[in-house]
């Protein structure tokens, strides 16, 4: 594909348990540097617990266990020197349902560089936060009522909100859990070109199950099959012509 | 001329018309036991307040009393020999005393309203059993003409604590222990309880160990509450010393009984936090504590609200445990510390409800009332709470 500097994740032979199942059966992947890998698949077939293992979001759960390695430029996160709240702080997550806290939307955005201590006056933080929005398009809706609560938006507008809220402490990659499925498809197109415009500084890794998505939005798309990747390329490739016949029985639609 | 075919909609078969009325049947259960169940209380509230509303009054007899030397040595010389007999002991035996402490006022006099006898208050109210004598029957009922005697707000009702002669009996030192124990209680039960769950719900790994203490908890919850009394007498009072009938002794009894309410609603309140607020905090690197300290707790509050001020009000109405470690006592005075001997509110009005006389019964009635306003104020408030927390997210 490209040379090993452009990787910005490096992914080897990752295996996950939920206690005795094994979901993941050893994943190698590479995730390229300023571009947008899509994963796609069937339902239950390890993609979003994928996505979960590279901010350790699975660490919550008591009987799930990982082997392998996850490398952001050559640091395993599975690493016990690695603080899982430093690590959360260069990998942020949106999630498939739009979460914002139940407080102002100002205090959305500005809680994470807080706890983080990357902002320590007001002036700065201003700055930040409408920063932040701008960035994830949204500055415009909400300039007017940032102290209103965050989830009196609409759901696109929440969701956006979320992007800004994960963007605001300036992460290196970006995972998004099926971000637009709870989203109605204006709402949608904003969230993809957000995406094109938020490449150009950050890794983007989203998962979806919606094809068009992932063939409009993405540079690189993962097949995953029961827990294996099937087929990893670019994104015109596994879509105009993908080399495993079951990459293409779900593309087209006869299986999924 | 045939009929013409029923209109789909209007065929009812008989297995519909079955359901029907099964459901109509159903309906009229319901509405039965409910019923039966407001009989009983609105019975149970009418035989209580008109039992208890007499003993928001109390007789009071017009009368000159004489500060005299005499006086000093003997009471009963205070008063016109003639009323002495009608006016209540508990007053009079007081006189002495304050003319000690205020000698300046021996040889004066007044004219006062002075607490009357039990049995002329009863017989003023027109119960029965009044026990007041025929000869003072008519002597009261000619002071009730000249206006010499009436029935008055009982301000000694809230102002003094329990005494043998009924109508000097109030529920001062009761209410007094009461909010003592209570505030205890709320002290011990409320940060040990929430933290544990706290601690069990976001930070303890879910294995078998917290699984067992789950377990436990939820059957401590559902304990015979005395059984806790004899918990409390054996590591407080006996073990660790607490002095016995105290207010210390009986809100760490409570508490214990307590915990378990609060744990429990506390956990419930934490768990219906949904988990999408738990994953965004985690999401932006928040530590396990500022997820819960930041967003999962203020969530959580109303509801950790409601269920402690449950539990509390359940321990407020609580005696099982309170007698096994000495608060049924005899407590004429209010007291100063929690290391004092004190009664409660309930067990005040257990002890009046097993005295002899008479008068005691609308002491007591009057009790329960002023334990329900408590109570149903205190849940008032949980309920009003909890409908603030009907949020959406």
């Amino acid at each position: 594909m490209t040379d090993t500097t452009s990787y910005k994740l490096t992914i080897r032979d990752l295996k996950l348990w939920y206690g005795d199942f094994e979901a993941l059966h050893g994943i190698d992947l590479n995730i390229i540097k300023g571009h947008v890998t899509s994963l796609i698949g069937p339902s239950g077939c390890g993609k979003s617990t994928f996505l979960r293992c590279l901010n350790r979001m699975n660490d919550r759960i008591a009987s799930c266990r990982v082997e392998g390695e996850v490398c952001l430029e050559g640091m395993n996160i599975y690493d016990p020197a690695v603080d899982v709240v430093q690590l959360r702080s260069h990998i942020g997550m949106v999630f498939q349902k739009p979460n914002p806290f139940p407080k102002s939307i100002y205090e959305n955005i500005a809680y994470a560089p807080r706890i983080h201590g990357m902002v320590t006056n007001a002036p700065d933080m201003d700055i930040l936060v409408e920063s932040s929005l701008i960035k994830a398009g949204i500055w415009d809706e909400v300039k007017d009522k940032l102290q209103q609560p965050g989830t009196a938006l609409s759901g696109g507008q929440q969701q956006r909100l979320c992007i800004a809220r994960t963007i605001a402490v300036e992460p290196d990659v970006i995972l998004m859990d099926e971000p637009c499925s709870a989203l109605d498809p204006i709402a949608t197109a904003k969230i993809e070109e957000l995406m094109d415009e938020l490449k150009k500084e950050y890794t983007i890794v989203i998962v979806t199950h919606n094809m068009q998505q992932a063939a409009r939005a993405s540079d690189f798309t993962a097949y995953f099959y029961l827990g294996d990747v099937i087929e990893y390329g670019n994104t015109s490739d596994i879509f105009t012509a993908p080399k495993d016949q079951r990459t293409e029985d779900y593309i087209t639609g006869r299986f999924g | 001329m045939s009929d013409a075919p029923l209109h789909p909609l209007l065929q009812i078969n008989p297995r519909q018309r079955r359901r029907a009325r099964a459901d109509f049947r159903f309906k009229l259960y319901g509405l039965g036991a409910l019923l039966f169940a407001l009989t009983f209380l609105v019975f149970f509230f009418a035989d209580i307040i008109d039992k208890g509303l007499p003993a928001f009054q109390q007789a009071e007899i017009l009368a000159q009393v004489e500060y005299s030397e005499a006086a000093v040595n003997n009471y009963n010389k205070a008063v016109d020999r003639k009323l002495v007999k009608l006016i209540s002991r508990s007053w009079t035996r007081t006189i002495p005393m304050m003319l000690k402490a205020h000698p300046e006022m021996v040889g004066t006099s007044s004219e006062q309203w002075v607490l009357a006898d039990y049995h002329v208050d009863q017989y003023l109210k027109g119960h029965d059993g009044h026990n007041l004598k025929k000869k003072y029957q008519a002597q009261v009922d000619r002071l009730y003409k000249e206006g010499k005697i009436r029935l008055a707000f009982n301000t000694g009702f809230f102002n003094s604590g329990d005494s043998k002669m009924p109508e000097n009996a109030g529920i001062l030192a009761s209410a007094i222990g009461s909010v003592m124990v209570l505030l205890l209680t709320m002290l011990f039960a409320v940060p040990i309880g929430v933290m544990t769950a706290i601690y069990l719900e976001e930070f303890a790994p879910d294995n078998r160990f917290t699984q067992l203490i789950e377990v436990n908890i939820n059957n401590l919850a559902a304990i015979p509450s005395i059984l806790y009394g004899l918990l409390g007498l054996a590591i407080f009072i006996n073990f660790m010393g607490v002095p016995r009938s105290s207010a210390l002794a009986g809100g760490l009894t409570l508490a214990l009984m307590t915990l378990p309410i609060i744990i429990i609603a506390t956990r419930a309140s934490l768990r219906s936090v949904p988990e999408s607020i738990r994953e965004a905090a985690y999401g932006l690197g928040a530590s396990t504590l500022q997820t819960t300290w930041h967003h999962v707790l203020p969530l959580a509050m109303p509801g950790i609200l409601t269920g402690s001020i449950i539990g509390l009000a359940q321990a407020m109405g609580e005696t099982a445990p309170l007698l096994i470690i000495g608060m049924m006592a005899y407590i004429p005075e209010a007291p100063h510390s929690i290391l004092e001997a004190t009664t409660v509110l309930p067990a005040q009005v257990y002890t009046w409800s097993s005295e002899s006389i008479r008068a005691f019964e609308e002491r007591t009635a009057a009790g329960i009332m002023v334990l329900l306003a408590v109570l149903l104020t205190l849940n008032a408030v949980a309920v009003r709470l909890r409908n603030r927390s009907q949020q959406t997210w």
